[in-house]
């Protein structure tokens, strides 16, 4: 089995992204898994960005500590890579620009020379590294072609044939100057299924469109940004309309009106606009009213550390808003979790007539993975539009807030000529009135209430496992951790530990039935959150009355990588 | 045809004098007069003592957030833009709170009727300042006498985007009822600000002190620069006009979305294939 991981870094501006994504679409097409990886400051210009393109012949692939191939734009990304470089790490480099001193297989290619001769600038550098890849990897360099022709679409002839002239030039120069013994050798890969590169935001925004969101309001921020901008690209398309706000508050209340009219609405941002929003999800629960709301978690507290992830937003989103309301909180583990859920958050809504929170962070948002195109949309198929008991129809006598057995009352969408009434932010009675009544207001508390048990009843996933069962070791998280811990097993497994995982996608309400789960005296439950809290440590305390001693977080702004979860289990 | 009653909900429980009692007469009035019905419009309320008037006046409403009026009526238009759409608040929720809201709704040029019951003080939280008291304002958070000076809607909606901005007083309810009719006929953003007396809580501006005021609009501005020169002449005669001030015919921002030409967007075909967007993504 081959793992590769290929790194390339430079300053920002440099097209380190476009370079780094054209591969990992290539690798896509050749029938590779892929996992991609961004750091980048919060700076348009200057800094340094690095993306990781980890890839495998098998079915997934991920993120490893050592490097394979780096390709370095400056001396800043050899500096911080250094570490992760061994012997047969090709560092591809300019020697125009630094000369970087170790032990591993030096590629010298004089990109500067090769632009200064075909009179283009520096910011095609990156394609010329790309051409040298191609050539270390034996990849058919036609394939990049077509690609370049697929993803330039739309730019002219230009462009197209400079970026395709840059590749070619580089890979010429790996042809005359490499020789085979610099190649890295790798399998075969036989089957060729369509394959879609995602983000987490790009499994979000396409499970909006999915899932028949008809509005979406939001105001940038980082890392939720790129559901705005894909979903306003896609509106005329998809007949839905994308509102860019004057600010979080704006866009939550946009979105509630929306829903009110019965058009299926989300909002999405990170923490701090998060914060704005609150009043508003407090709103959503007293009147019942569907709400989908995507949270990209960063680096807090304020404005943090913006372009870095952190599981940190878990227990705030869980206690958001004032009162007692139902909510629903859930946490994908990869793309292929946050199509799903992302479409099941928009069901969920409905039925419930509840905010339903779909937690991402900056690893999950904007890493790429590839998935089977066929894969979606059996998801697509197998999770469908459920409206609960939303309709258009309505029989004499109808209350808005009637009480009922499930909690849930029906929901009439406005018609003219249909049956007013009102979403009243204050308690109210049944039908829809002001009240302070304690008799209607404990009526009202109780129904809302309902729907949590409803809900756990119908809609709530238990924890996934994972591995082994008959481990001594248990890793017990949520959302986004879920590669590095599974990559973390297969580790584990090859130095003859064996190891069990309990993942959390379905984050609250959470059923109290689960606390048996962790009462294996024979095993040793570790908590592993990128977070310094062990939020989930805490909330399964709160629930279960489960208490979990042992914690590996990390909260430094980067992902785990599978090496230092299988270092910690080792030790224990 | 629908009538006064169908739109009369409970029993008002503002103060016996209250300015309230006029505007909800005039706002059902208008409705009728105009041939809705409570189930042809949609109307947000803000939170105060207007606010309140969510369940004396029967519509298909939301009581929503203190300040949050404006987006949430936004996003009723936008997802069925064949609602007759109001918002109906006070001017410590819209001016104040919501004061963002205020001016960036206006830009989007949203057809939606703004009514604001512009009385000068907060009278559901018992008597402090509001945006558009007088510098040296009294009340019970500035008892020395407020230091700002006042919010001026009628200027900031000229310049910010509004396409039809009004000026009625809470006591005169038959040119209330006209403004409020052309206010909400009108398709776009529509401001009608009520100067409306508190009688518990000010003592200032009186009914008395608004009549010695008034000013009719002479005629109906059709360019910002007139209707502005207009509403500051008038601050300065200490003068309160009453009446349109400024209309000016734009596409909305519905009219301007292409997706929404055959349809509003609740009705729109339900477009859930992702195979085309999928394209970009391989």
């Amino acid at each position: 089995m081959n793992e590769i991981l290929w790194k390339i870094g430079g300053e920002a501006g440099f097209g380190i992204k476009k370079a780094g994504l054209l591969f990992s679409k290539l690798l896509s097409r050749l029938g590779f898994s892929i996992f991609n990886y961004t750091e980048y400051p919060s700076l348009v210009k200057g800094g340094l960005n690095t993306f990781e393109v980890a890839f495998s012949d098998s079915q997934k692939s991920f993120l490893k500590k050592d490097i394979d191939v780096l390709v370095c734009l400056n001396e800043k990304v050899f500096n911080v890579s250094k570490d992760y470089i061994k012997p047969d790490t090709r560092v591809i480099f300019d020697p125009l620009t630094f000369k970087p001193e170790g032990e591993f297989i030096k590629v010298a290619c004089p990109v500067s020379k090769i632009l200064d001769k075909s009179g283009n600038s520096a910011i095609f550098s990156n394609m010329i590294f790309l051409g040298v890849t191609l050539f270390i990897f034996d990849f058919p360099i036609e394939k990049a072609f077509s690609l370049i022709n697929d993803v330039f679409k739309g730019k002219s002839e230009e462009v197209i044939s400079v970026n395709k002239k840059m590749i070619s030039e580089g890979y010429s120069w790996a042809k005359e100057n490499l020789g085979e013994k610099n190649r890295i050798k790798l399998n075969k890969v036989s089957e060729l299924k369509k394959r879609a590169v995602l983000t987490g935001n790009d499994a979000f925004a396409l499970g909006a469109v999915a899932g028949n969101c008809k509005l979406y309001a939001a105001y940038p921020m980082t890392p939720a940004s790129s559901v705005l901008s894909s979903l306003a690209l896609w509106q005329e398309k998809v007949n839905s309309v994308v509102v860019h706000t004057e600010d979080e508050i704006s866009a939550v209340n946009m979105a509630i009106g929306a829903s009110f009219a019965g058009v299926r609405s989300a909002v999405g941002t990170s923490g701090g606009g998060f914060a704005l929003m609150e009043e508003s999800i407090s709103l959503a629960g007293i009147t019942e009213m569907p709400l989908v709301m995507l949270l990209a978690q960063r680096v807090g507290p304020a404005t943090g550390m913006p372009t870095w992830t952190e599981q940190g937003d878990l227990l705030f989103s869980v206690f958001a808003g004032q009162g007692e309301f139902p909510k629903i909180v859930l946490a994908p583990g990869d793309v292929e979790e946050m199509f799903e859920l992302s479409m099941k958050a928009f069901n969920l809504a409905e039925i419930y007539q509840t905010p339903v929170i779909v937690l991402s962070d900056k690893f999950l948002s904007e890493s790429y993975e590839n998935i089977d195109v066929s894969l979606i949309k059996e998801i697509k198929d197998r999770v469908g539009i459920d409206r609960g008991k939303t309709s258009e129809t309505f029989t004499k006598g109808y209350l808005r807030y009637k009480d009922s057995q499930d909690g849930i009352s029906e929901r009439v969408i406005p018609q003219k000529n249909g049956v007013f009434y009102q979403a009243n932010s204050y308690e109210h009675l049944e039908d829809c009135h002001t009240t302070e009544d304690p008799k209607e207001r404990i009526k009202q508390v109780n129904k809302r209430a309902r729907k949590i048990k409803t809900y756990l009843k119908k809609h709530f996933s238990s924890p996934k496992f994972y591995g082994d069962k008959d481990s001594d070791i248990v890793f017990v998280s949520w959302g986004s951790t879920k590669h590095s811990i599974l990559n973390a097993m297969k580790l584990l497994k090859s130095s003859n530990k064996k190891a069990g995982f309990i993942h959390f996608t379905h984050m609250y309400p959470l059923s109290t039935n689960l606390g048996s789960l962790f009462m294996d005296k024979n095993k040793r439950y570790v908590l592993v959150e990128n977070n310094s809290t062990s939020q989930l440590g805490k909330l399964l305390r709160m629930e279960l009355g489960v208490n979990i001693e042992s914690k590996l977080l990390k909260y430094d702004g980067r992902p785990f990588l599978p090496e230092e979860i299988r270092d910690f289990a080792l030790k224990i | 045809m629908s009538t006064i009653q169908d739109f009369t909900g409970y029993q008002p429980t503002w103060c016996p004098g209250c300015g309230n009692w006029g505007i909800g007469v005039s706002v059902k009035l208008a409705l009728v007069q105009l041939g809705l019905s409570p189930s042809s419009t949609f109307v947000v309320f803000g939170i105060g003592c207007s606010g309140n008037m969510n369940d004396f006046l029967n519509a298909y409403s939301i009581h929503s957030l203190h300040g949050r009026s404006i987006p949430t009526a936004i996003g009723m238009k936008i997802s069925n833009h064949e609602f007759t759409t109001l918002v109906i608040g006070g001017d410590g929720d819209i001016y104040g709170e919501g004061g963002n809201h205020f001016i960036h709704g206006m830009r989007g040029n949203h057809d939606i009727t703004v009514i604001v019951h512009d009385n000068r003080v907060y009278g559901l939280t018992t008597g402090q300042v509001s945006p558009t008291a007088d510098k040296g304002f009294k009340s019970k958070s500035t008892p020395q006498g407020t230091l700002n000076i006042p919010f001026k809607p009628l200027d900031i909606a000229i310049s910010q985007g509004a396409t039809f901005v009004g000026q009625a007083f809470a006591g005169d309810t038959v040119s209330m009822v006209k403004i409020i009719k052309s206010a909400i006929s009108h398709k776009g953003f529509s401001l009608v600000n009520v100067l409306q007396p508190c009688v518990s809580f000010n003592k200032v501006n009186t009914y008395a002190y608004y009549k010695e005021r008034l000013l009719n609009v002479p005629k109906v501005f059709t360019t910002k620069k007139e209707a502005l020169s207009f509403v500051i002449k008038a601050r300065s005669d200490d003068k309160l006009p009453v009446g349109v001030i400024f209309k000016k015919d734009l596409p909305t921002y519905t009219e301007m979305l292409t997706q929404l030409k055959n349809n509003t967007l609740v009705k729109s075909p339900k477009t859930t294939d992702i195979d085309s967007l999928l394209e970009e993504f391989i």
